[in-house]
């Protein structure tokens, strides 16, 4: 006889428990005000329901991944990866939550368990076997330097530029990393490159869920890093920058971490670069989440590009610095696959478009990748660049 | 004293008064458009056109530049004055179709439409009231007559933006058309001077009331705006002032009075909007807070009662209304509860609905809480009654979209997202302490909490008591509170006042301060320690005595007196050591029971 499953949810607090040692923040805390679910990349694409308010409740009463249910497990599964991490949830809670941090406590059970999809096990595979999530060899990470006399960072070098995995690897994105090269040779800085030393920093495959990989590359990072005194890295990417600040110092190291815009900022302002070729186009930026909401860094770019002789720097109305839209390729979103109609991305390309814009500025090479490829996919043929590329065009 | 006839009774008045003003001061009303009290009579209106007879013969001059003579017949009314000044205003309302002084003037005269057609572009009727109040009465002369005929118009010297142009605004004020416009005339940055107790909804001259029922009734002069005390120059309100009540030199007074206590009531204030980005605060003009809207749904407020949008005048067809912006935040804002913001919202919308009956009012709040006499029923009752719609949930954003606003939320209830596109939204902003009641606390030495509410002996049992004897807790000054709890909080002080008084005696803590007066050294550490003012120096006895009345043995001056003579009742350090001991052994005692 089939017996019909009771419906009613019970109380699991072993599952509780291990979100709280897992991070899980804030559970106890929530009033169900939902102010958390509007701020949500997801709400304005409208055509999915991330009831996220719920989450620290459900956290609280054990009831994250808790169904024996294959079908509803699966859509928990496909909830639980939705969160881009962008943290737009934590600026607004009244209470503070980081609901990022008990989604990515659901996912380091759901990791543990191996029930987390495919395609992000491929990518946690990758760097866990050569140190990136794209698959490529080791060897092959200072390519994009060949040409351009990049030293080997030495002990002694002020900075060790560190060029994150996308701009590394992606042949359309190598591009920033050539440009940030060639304005800090240009400028006279004393800094290099680890090659095949560097492994990716793990922000991503950390906030996936996969602890112990992050773990592994982190440390042959700090390692390297220690190995050959580093101690002040510069990054183009806040994904890196997010990491080694705010989660690197849980490994016990210290060094200092430098974004590149803050430092371009830094290097106009005391006349060390000067961009004297006019780019005469609107632009529009696009606040990352890494950089923007989750490290207070707001002005440093848009003072790169006020910087530029020739550029109008544009603003998404409503929705700029701390209330900027993910670019959605946050904590694993960059390799996700979402239908068409149903994508951060698009909402966000949507609003940069509508401004106006003639080309549209990013500081973060995910976001590059994410709102160009999507661009495309629309149909829009407008240009995406980094800050680093277009102050190139204007002084090199 | 020169007698003369108004429209048939002899009257009398002083030599050198105008017709106008004679007729003023009989009580017969004359129009008038050009003419202005402060000004000299400009007389090129003719709309104040009285006939005068004298010596049987009949002649039409306006009133207001024409000095009364001894023996004359002055008509204000006869059917010629009637017939020739019904032809002047329609030819000014020509001019002015659209004026309300023009209009209310041609409906005396029982006009309705003007036969006449204008020449001109703007509505100006050359009353040059905006000229003669920049030259003579600002003494800045940004403005003037230019050109003649039907070109005639008032500009700024080659129409350009003027330099000397002090945006007071005295002429578009003057104006009886409403075409002149600071901003044609400078285009230096223009601060309008909001009025306060409109909730900055409407302006305000200079020289106000600050409210209906301010005590006394009696205008005030805003200094930092008044172009007197700007520039040494206007002095209208003086000119017009017939009681000769202005005086500039008027200056604050301090009185000091003797009191035996003191009930502090400061009030509250409202968490300002501009701290909440993600709702367009102070940057959407219809995004506004409770006290706003008080003011709109106010008889005496800028809209008379009716509810119209600050951004365009629209009567709002959906409102919307947050709940706890600004309270219950503890990460962002205010960690409490505003207490008073769930009724008036219920309250704000039932009257909403009753002025607007087609109108929606949408509440977003967490949890209604109506812990009051009467309170759940009025909120049923407007859900029942008046078809309010309460959607569970704390709204994300505000978007402006065209001429509206979409409202970004999550129904918590059903878990779905929810947009809801309104023409205005209420804020009920967190009840913060008066700006500068914390200081005054600080003076008054009446310790605040971490909000900068005033605080009390103890929350059950002594809730309208200071910390400072003498000084008493009323309404919002201790905490967020509405009406009744406030009158019950006012009353109850009121009555620890009288309960004081009435004893005639104080009764003291037992543990307050004394003083062995051969250990004393004069040093005066105490006096300086004492939040209470309650050590001095006694010459005769050569010590620092305590006031009874005063000490609230707080201990300071004990800690600080490095002699040792200062000593607290009940509480000598033989007696704390004894206590200590009592502790222990009550510990032992505890623990080997266990």
């Amino acid at each position: 006889m089939n017996k019909k499953k009771n419906i009613a949810d019970q109380i699991n607090p072993e599952i509780r428990d291990a979100l709280l040692e897992m991070g899980a923040d804030g559970i106890y805390r929530c009033y169900q005000c939902g102010k958390c679910a509007g701020t949500c990349p997801w709400f304005p694409v409208g055509t999915y329901d991330f009831p996220i308010f719920r989450l620290p409740l459900e956290a609280a009463l054990g009831m994250i991944a808790s169904s024996e249910d294959k079908d509803e497990l699966a859509a928990e599964i496909d909830k639980i990866y939705r969160c881009v991490g962008c943290e737009a949830c934590v600026d607004q809670c009244p209470h503070g939550i980081n609901i990022p941090s008990i989604f990515r406590a659901g996912r380091r059970l759901l990791v543990d368990f191996g029930s987390y999809p495919e395609i992000l096990k491929s990518t946690v595979r990758k760097i866990h076997d050569v140190g990136n999530p794209v698959g490529e060899p080791r060897e092959k990470r200072s390519d994009w330097a060949r040409d351009l006399n990049v030293p080997v960072f030495e002990p002694g070098m002020e900075f060790l530029y560190f060029s994150c995995c996308i701009s590394s690897y992606d042949p359309r994105v190598k591009s920033v990393a050539r440009a940030v090269a060639g304005i800090l040779q240009k400028a006279g800085i004393s800094f290099g490159i680890l090659q095949s030393e560097e492994s990716c920093c793990g922000e991503a495959i950390r906030r996936i869920g996969s602890e112990t990989v992050y773990e592994e590359v982190a440390k042959a990072n700090t390692s390297a890093f220690e190995r050959n005194s580093v101690a002040k890295v510069l990054v183009n990417s806040p994904h890196c920058y997010t990491s080694f600040k705010n989660d690197y110092p849980e490994l016990g190291v210290k060094f200092d971490v430098l974004h590149i815009s803050e430092h371009l900022s830094d290097l106009i302002e005391s006349g060390a670069i000067k961009p004297d070729k006019e780019f005469a186009k609107k632009v529009v930026y696009h606040d990352p989440c890494a950089l923007g909401r989750q490290n207070d860094i707001y002005e440093a770019p848009r003072n790169v590009l006020r910087s530029i002789p020739g550029l109008e720097l544009l603003e998404v109305e409503n929705f700029n610095h701390g209330l900027s839209v993910c670019c959605g390729a946050g904590s694993g979103g960059l390799w996700m696959e979402w239908d068409k109609d149903e994508r951060i991305a698009g909402v966000r390309v949507t609003q940069l478009i509508d401004t106006g814009a003639d080309v549209i500025a990013v500081a973060c090479p995910y976001c590059l990748q994410m709102l160009e490829e999507t661009a495309k996919s629309m149909g829009h043929d407008i240009p995406v660049m980094d800050i680093a590329e277009i102050l190139a065009e204007s002084c090199l | 004293m020169i007698t003369f006839k108004l429209n048939g009774t002899e009257v009398e008045v002083e030599e050198g008064t105008t017709i106008l003003e004679a007729a003023k001061e009989h009580g017969v009303e004359i129009p008038t458009l050009c003419y202005h009290p402060a000004f000299e009579p400009y007389q090129v209106c003719r709309v104040c056109l009285v006939e005068v007879i004298k010596d049987g013969q009949s002649k039409l001059v306006p009133s207001c530049g024409y000095k009364v003579e001894e023996g004359t017949e002055v008509l204000t009314h006869s059917e010629l004055v009637l017939k020739r000044r019904r032809t002047i205003v329609e030819l000014i309302l020509a001019e002015a179709p659209n004026s309300e002084r023009v209009l209310a003037i041609a409906k005396d005269l029982g006009i309705e439409k003007s036969r006449f057609e204008s020449k001109r572009e703007k509505e100006c009727i050359l009353c040059g009231l905006c000229v003669n109040a920049c030259n003579d009465i600002i003494k800045v002369g940004a403005i003037g007559f230019a050109k003649r005929g039907t070109q005639r118009e008032i500009t700024t010297p080659y129409g350009e933006f003027s330099d000397v142009c002090s945006t007071c605004g005295a002429c578009a004020s003057l104006c009886p058309t409403g075409v002149i416009k600071v901003e044609e005339i400078s285009d230096s940055e223009i601060k309008p001077i909001l009025s306060e107790f409109d909730a900055n909804l409407s302006q305000r001259p200079c020289i106000y009331v600050p409210f209906p029922q301010a005590v006394p009734n009696r205008p005030v002069i805003d200094r930092e705006n008044c172009m007197y005390f700007k520039t040494g120059e206007c002095r209208i309100c003086e000119i017009v002032c017939q009681p000769e009540a202005i005086k500039y030199d008027q200056d604050e007074e301090i009185t000091e009075e003797e009191v035996g206590a003191v009930i502090v009531a400061t009030g509250y204030d409202l968490y300002p909007i501009e701290r909440m980005k993600e709702y367009g605060g102070g940057e959407y003009t219809d995004v506004i807070d409770g006290l706003q809207f008080e003011r709109l749904l106010s008889a005496s407020g800028p809209t008379q009662g009716e509810v119209r949008r600050p951004s365009d005048g629209r009567i709002p067809k959906r409102v919307a209304f947050f709940a706890c912006v600004g309270s219950r935040d503890p990460e962002h804002h205010c960690s409490y509860c505003s207490k008073i913001c769930c009724m008036y919202m219920v309250k704000h919308a039932l009257l909403y609905k009753e002025r607007v009956p087609d109108g929606e009012p949408v509440i977003f709040s967490i949890d209604v809480r109506t812990s009051g006499k009467g309170y759940e029923e009025f909120y049923t009752r407007a859900k029942e009654e008046a078809g309010i719609i309460y959607i569970r949930g704390k709204p994300s954003r505000i978007i402006k979209e065209g001429d509206g606003y979409e409202v970004w939320a999550i129904n918590t209830v059903t878990g779905k997202q929810i947009r809801v596109r309104c023409d205005m939204v209420v804020l009920s902003t967190a009840i913060i302490p008066t700006v500068g009641a914390p200081e005054l606390a600080r003076e008054m030495r009446i310790p605040v909490d971490e909000h900068g509410f005033l605080s009390e002996v103890h929350p059950k049992l002594r809730p309208v008591e200071s910390l400072v004897r003498g000084f008493f807790l009323a309404g919002c000054s201790q905490a967020p509170k509405d009406i009744p709890d406030t009158v019950a909080q006012a009353s109850a002080a009121a009555s620890k006042v009288l309960e004081m008084f009435a004893r005639g005696e104080i009764l003291a803590e037992p543990h307050i301060v004394w003083v062995d007066e051969d250990k004393c050294a004069t040093c005066k550490v105490c006096i300086d320690a004492c939040p209470y003012e309650a050590r001095e120096l006694d010459e005769e006895k050569k010590a620092v005595v305590v006031s009874d009345a005063l000490c609230q043995g707080c201990g300071c001056c004990v800690a600080a007196c490095p002699t040792g003579a200062t000593r607290q009742k009940n509480l000598d350090d033989e007696q704390l050591s004894r206590m200590v001991e009592a502790i222990f052994e009550q510990e032992k005692e505890h623990s080997g029971s266990d």
